[in-house]
């Protein structure tokens, strides 16, 4: 276990010790959206599946933080170490693949839940409201976090430049956060994309949040865990397996 | 007792077709300070990453200490202390982080590791810089901490890939007493090499590696003494730039650009090289005769099994 917790350690260090770039800008960025959206907009709106825009607003940021930092910790952990070749140092040690993977994991869960505190904090300034379902929502949060952990694995191990990083956040991630419902209601949208959404997987994570936080939600609950939990099985296994075969990290 | 090293037919491409490794053997018992030599490119670095699991491979067993680099791969890899050719250390950590977590990774308490890391900062001269992060370090200060890192959690053998590369000559020195003291008390030491004198000063056995295959190994004497005759070394008037590399069964070496020639003595091979070089029109300026060294016998070694011949 000395092995895995000092791994951990050192992803926790890793993104403490550049603070500035990973935890100030979500949380910065989150009291603009919650000020102009929700607070200065969203007072034009009256109410959203029967909640002030504003608190309805506010869990569907929180999901999307904890995606974008979870994607953004792991994926520039794993991506500097195979540049600046520092993956061998790891790669030598007798830690099993599946705690070296846990590990990392658990970095980018550590650096979802200090934002995602941040952000709440944030949130406080402007309502306050304490979680409908705290153990839905914490369940929400850490698979969440642990899927787009493993998600930026994958595309850590897959990159050839930075750039190739960057690519999945603009052209896969942030177009699927959006369109999930984190700023809208499907009862908001036309009927096409509405029917879309039920394939974009984010939808139920939002949703999922949605009513841990504030009880109310566009899909059914027991489906948004269910598609958690297969997700991030999914995610596990291929990240797992990648490692154990040594995809780009072995010569 | 199992060797600290078994390496049986080991062959390994890399994802370009390129046959790195072409049925490699080597064995290298407990507390031997071993050699490992060859040209650039001739598969000393692979045969490294292989055994500690920075490399896949095709074909072979690999065995440290008994035990299997791929099903045992935690037990082999906590038995072994990489100084790596290159510097790989976590640009996030200090020196003397990089010592605490390496220490942790193989499973060294984190006061224990605090307490090694003093030890072998301030036996490396490096105590004054531990706060440092590695890319404010100078060459030597960076190679004697990646010395450091791999005796963190005390691995049974050490491996060192070209340790003293660019290195000056009093590290160097510092360096060489420091092994040989740590192979003194029993420690297996792995060592490459482009400095054949290093390996002649250092190590009790070595093998020599050429085009991916294991072309000797034995103690260093043994490998000397397969050259039965004196050897010959030419000095020319005006440089040869192309010469056979073996002429008959007797490799010829190129030194200094072509301004001298070396080659086991055999009988009838002085008259050949004379006429070859009498073709080209080259004169001699000096011969020397002398004892055989274990850079003739690795240039021997490495020009025969490259083929070739007059």
């Amino acid at each position: 276990m000395i092995g895995f917790t000092t791994l951990v350690r050192r992803e926790i260090v890793r993104f403490t010790c550049v603070f500035t770039q990973t935890i100030f800008p979500p949380v910065v960025s989150s009291f603009l959206y919650i000020f102009i959206f929700g607070f200065s907009l969203g007072g034009r709106i009256e109410t959203v599946q029967g909640a002030p825009y504003l608190v309805f607003l506010i869990p569907g940021l929180i999901m999307m933080y904890v995606i974008e930092s979870a994607y953004a910790n792991t994926s520039s952990s794993l991506f500097i170490s195979r540049w600046a070749n520092n993956i061998e140092e790891l790669l030598v040690t007798p830690l099993s693949y599946l705690e070296m993977v846990a590990a990392i994991l658990i970095g980018g869960l550590a650096r979802s839940l200090v934002v995602v505190s941040g952000v709440y904090a944030v949130s406080l300034c402007f309502v306050r409201f304490l979680p409908a379902h705290p153990a839905v929502m914490f369940y929400f949060v850490v698979l969440v976090s642990l899927i787009f952990s493993a998600a930026g694995m994958i595309t850590a191990l897959f990159a050839e430049e930075f750039e190739h990083l960057s690519l999945i956040t603009t052209f896969v991630i942030t177009p699927l956060i959006f369109l999930g419902g984190v700023f809208h209601s499907l009862s908001m949208v036309p009927a096409p994309l509405r029917w879309i959404t039920q394939f974009n997987p984010i939808f139920y994570m939002i949703n999922g949040m949605r009513y841990g936080m504030i009880g109310r939600s566009d899909a059914s609950i027991p489906v948004c865990a269910a598609v958690v939990l297969v997700l991030f099985a999914a995610f596990l296994t291929a990240t797992v397996y990648l490692f154990r075969i040594g995809f780009k990290l072995r010569k | 007792m199992p060797p600290a090293i078994s390496i049986k037919n080991l062959t390994k491409f890399y994802r370009n077709r390129f046959k790195a490794l072409d049925n490699l053997q080597l064995d290298v018992a407990q507390g031997q300070f071993f050699g490992f030599l060859g040209p650039n490119g001739a598969g000393k670095t692979t045969t490294i990453s292989v055994m500690t699991g920075l490399a896949n491979y095709q074909q072979g067993e690999v065995q440290i200490f008994g035990k299997d680099v791929r099903r045992d791969y935690r037990q082999t890899r906590a038995m072994i202390g990489l100084v790596p050719q290159e510097f790989n250390f976590d640009p996030f950590l200090s020196a003397e982080q990089i010592l605490i977590y390496e220490a942790g990774y193989f499973g060294v308490d984190r006061s224990e590791g605090k307490k090694r890391a003093e030890h072998w900062l301030k036996f490396f001269d490096l105590w004054e810089k531990r706060k440092h992060d590695y890319k404010r370090l100078s060459g030597g200060m960076k190679r004697r901490l990646l010395i450091a890192r791999a005796l963190m959690h005390d691995p049974a053998i050490l491996i060192l890939d070209e340790p003293t590369a660019g290195v000056d000559l009093e590290l160097r020195y510092h360096l060489w007493s420091f092994l040989k003291e740590l192979n003194s008390k029993g420690k297996t030491i792995f060592l490459t090499t482009h400095y054949i004198e290093e390996a002649e000063k250092l190590c009790t056995h070595i093998g020599v590696v050429h085009q991916g295959r294991v072309v000797a190994q034995d103690a260093i004497g043994a490998v000397i003494h397969r050259l039965h005759g004196d050897f010959v070394e030419l000095a020319l008037k005006t440089p040869v730039y192309e010469f056979p590399h073996q002429v008959g069964e007797v490799a010829v070496t190129i030194l200094d650009g072509g301004k001298r020639l070396s080659f086991e003595e055999k009988p009838g091979m002085v008259n050949r090289v004379l006429q070859l070089l009498h073709g080209k029109g080259i004169e001699i300026e000096k011969v020397d005769v002398r004892r055989p060294k274990l850079e003739d016998a690795f240039l021997s070694l490495t020009a025969k099994s490259s083929g070739g011949g007059a």
